[in-house]
């Protein structure tokens, strides 16, 4: 629970014809997470890869290339084909395929590429079409320019003013006017003057001949022809990819566990007559490793476990029951916990939901969460997302139970009308609960307070307490964490003793856990200070000189920054109460009103509001926090990570079914 | 509601204790923030070294919380 699985250090070493075997024993069992074999000597190189391997590279190659020009990558194949009928048919399905796909594709290719060709040549010559000109008198004359383009306005009488001998062509657009000019060449220079004081921008003159009209309907006619060809292509490429499309995805998949299985031999280390594959396996599954390998190769096959060395760090699989699984998503936000260390998925699973709900408690609003959460798990496509789905719906639960049982109130309307304000809307004018708040969230700000301070001393000396484990064997370092736990020990006795009686928290703490120290209070510069108190915070302080050395009372205030960053639950719960409340004040008398367009109008801005930023900004901001609250407080007093996932030898077939 | 003059700057007090302390968070986050951005987008292991940084200057704003707490108490 709080440790990764225990792994032992295998090496599996057997005769060179026992290879295939072995690695096709070891990819069905995917227990064994292989270390690269990176230091040939003379008797050991790195393998060579299993026959037939190069055969399956290359037909994976002509497959993928398929899937490509087929545009298969999205394709779920409805049916999963027998390994053994790709065996069966592979080559002739690719030889046939190729012969087919790659014609057709191309042919397809080139048909779409005239038809931009043709495309682009009707619009370069569309705005020529109102001169009735044919293209080539645009050009190649000795004495006169011809100027093509389009102007803001109508140029002409600023022309015949400046210009002697012109003719002008304008054909006047939605907010411009295309020009053609013809000047002489000697004019040229002052006719583009005076056509860019109006805006001026060109249009080149295409290479071609003939009447623009005439143009545009040879090209439009060779479209449609075209296009008719490219239905045709379409059509055959759309009978291969039914035909096929099940086919190659499923041959792609078997091809590409062969071709992983063939490649192996290439990280372990081999001799003439021999091979050696060292890894990682599991403890637990030692055995049953050791029997598969024994029974498939006839006894040909030796497995050694070894003493791992100290400097050689195990892979990491984390080791947790269902409901905790999804949990490990926030660790691998962060980083894999090293094999020595203590895994904190438990703690997340524990503290992330009653931070959650204490901070929203609400029961519409989890509720909503909860059927979110379950949205997230049964559509969404990739894993994490569904894990996601997961917390979402337990984060919910717990907001719904705090909302039903401590806070009593649903999208931010208590159940009863509050004894301080008992005009407030309540949910007992439509429907009587009976069911009265344990806690009010704007009146007993201090009793959440009180409480969210406790939780961090919990959460914190949990935490500092895991940091003694991870150090045990460093006893000065172990000592350090201890020292932290005194110091938190004293800062979290003088708070509840100053809070005294004035919550029931403080009041159940003093009686209790504090109830053997004596009560005895000094003034320092006018503020009560707990004797025991001071003497944990001084017992700490001084272990901590001891062990961790000078530099580390900079670090003592942060200890309490800390434990009052905790007070952060108590905020977002009381800031979220008061977010909805101030909605609901706002909006109750407009819905209430007599107006009905108002009514309903207000009703539909109450229930945006309350959508938008309480349940979707609310439990962003708040489902940050509660994360933040493991990440930084918790996670800084014992965690490290960095270390290596465990990745077995395996593969997952999906479209593909193993025959044998 | 007759407040005296004394609960009423406590009042004052609570908000500017609450606002300052909001603002001084702000202005350091916001640089912190977008830097942690800037460094996740690179390297999405500096995702949780950002959100520690992201994370210290909150602690003003925590303390601002508190104090207007102590001082609405005073009231």
């Amino acid at each position: 629970m709080l440790r990764p699985e225990k792994m032992t250090r295998t090496v599996i070493v057997g005769s060179i014809e026992g290879v295939d075997a072995t690695v096709e024993c070891l990819y069905d069992l995917g227990v064994l997470h292989l270390i690269d074999f990176t230091r040939p000597d003379e008797e050991f190189q790195l393998g060579q890869p299993l026959a037939g391997a190069s055969d399956a590279s290359q037909r994976l190659l002509k497959l993928r290339s398929m899937i490509r020009s087929l545009e298969l990558e999205e394709h779920e194949p409805a049916a999963k084909v027998p390994e053994a009928e790709i065996d069966n048919i592979i080559e002739q399905a690719l030889v046939t395929l190729d012969l087919n796909t790659t014609k057709k594709v191309e042919a397809k290719l080139k048909i779409q590429s005239m038809i931009r060709e043709r495309e682009s040549e009707i619009s370069a010559v569309t705005p020529f079409i109102p001169f009735g000109i044919p293209i080539e008198y645009y050009s190649g004359y000795d004495n006169i320019t011809a100027i093509t383009g389009t102007c803001s306005d109508d140029p002409e009488a600023d022309l015949s003013s400046k210009v002697g001998d012109f003719e002008l062509f304008t054909e006047k657009l939605k907010s411009e006017v295309t020009v053609a000019l013809f000047v002489k060449t000697g004019d040229r220079a002052e006719a583009a003057r005076i056509l860019s004081q109006h805006g001026y921008q060109e249009l080149k003159v295409p290479k071609m001949e003939g009447s623009p009209n005439v143009i545009v309907e040879r090209n439009t006619k060779d479209i449609a022809g075209l296009q008719k060809n490219l239905d045709r292509a379409e059509k055959d490429i759309e009978a291969i990819r039914k035909k096929f499309a099940d086919f190659i995805i499923a041959s792609e998949e078997d091809l590409s566990i062969e071709v992983l299985k063939a490649e192996t031999p290439l990280r372990i280390a081999e001799s003439a007559n021999s091979f050696v594959i060292d890894g990682w396996v599991p403890e637990s599954i030692m055995a049953k490793m050791r029997e598969r390998l024994d029974n498939e190769s006839c006894g040909r096959v030796y497995v050694e476990s070894l003493e791992s060395q100290k400097e050689e760090e195990p892979p990491v699989k984390l080791k947790h029951s269902r409901a905790v699984r999804p949990y490990e998503l926030f660790i691998n936000l962060v980083s894999t916990p090293k094999y020595t260390e203590i895994d904190p998925t438990i703690v997340l699973f524990v503290t992330f939901p009653i931070f959650f709900g204490f901070m929203m408690g609400d029961l519409g609003l989890g509720a909503g969460l909860v059927a979110m959460g379950l949205f997230l798990r049964f559509t969404s496509k990739s894993a994490s997302m569904r894990r996601l789905g997961i917390i979402v719906v337990v984060a919910g639960s717990m907001s719904a139970l705090f909302g039903l049982f401590v806070y009593c109130e649903a999208f931010g309307v208590p159940f009863h009308p509050p004894a301080e304000n008992p005009t407030e809307h309540a949910w007992s004018s439509l429907v009587n609960i009976p069911l009265h708040p344990i806690i009010d969230k704007l009146v007993d700000v201090k009793e959440l307070l009180a409480i969210s301070l406790a939780a961090g001393w919990m959460h914190l000396t949990i935490g500092l307490g895991f940091g003694m484990a991870n150090n045990w064997e460093h006893k000065k370092h172990a000592l350090g964490k201890l020292a932290w736990i005194l110091l938190l020990f004293g800062i979290f006795e003088e708070i509840m003793s100053v809070a005294g009686n004035s919550t029931v928290t403080s009041k159940l703490f003093n009686q209790t856990l504090f109830s053997p120290l004596p009560s005895t209070i000094v003034l320092i510069i006018g503020v009560k200070v707990s004797v025991p108190a001071l003497v944990f915070a001084l017992v700490g302080i001084a272990a901590l000189l001891v062990t961790e050395g000078a530099v580390v009372l900079t670090e003592v205030l942060s200890i309490f920054a800390n434990l009052v960053s905790y007070a952060r639950l108590a905020a977002l719960a009381v800031g979220h109460g008061a977010m909805g409340l101030a909605f609901n004040t706002m909006l109750f008398p407009v819905i209430l009103g007599d107006n009905i367009a108002l009514s309903i109008l207000g009703a539909l801005a109450l229930g945006a509001s309350v959508v938008f930023f309480i349940f979707l900004l609310g439990s962003l901001s708040i489902g940050i926090q509660a994360i933040r609250l493991n990440y930084v407080e918790f996670f800084l007093k014992f965690f490290e990570g960095g270390g290596t996932d465990f990745s077995p030898l395996r593969y997952s077939r999906k479209y593909s079914v193993e025959t044998t | 509601m007759a407040l005296d003059i004394g609960s009423g700057l406590a009042l004052i007090g609570a908000g500017l204790a609450m606002g300052i302390a909001g603002l001084g968070t702000g202005i350091a986050q916001s640089q912190t923030g977008a830097a942690a951005v800037g460094a996740t987008a690179e390297d999405p292991k500096m995702f949780i070294r950002g959100i520690i940084l992201m994370a210290i200057p909150e602690t003003v704003v925590i303390l601002g919380f508190v104090v207007a707490f102590l001082l609405l108490g005073k009231v």
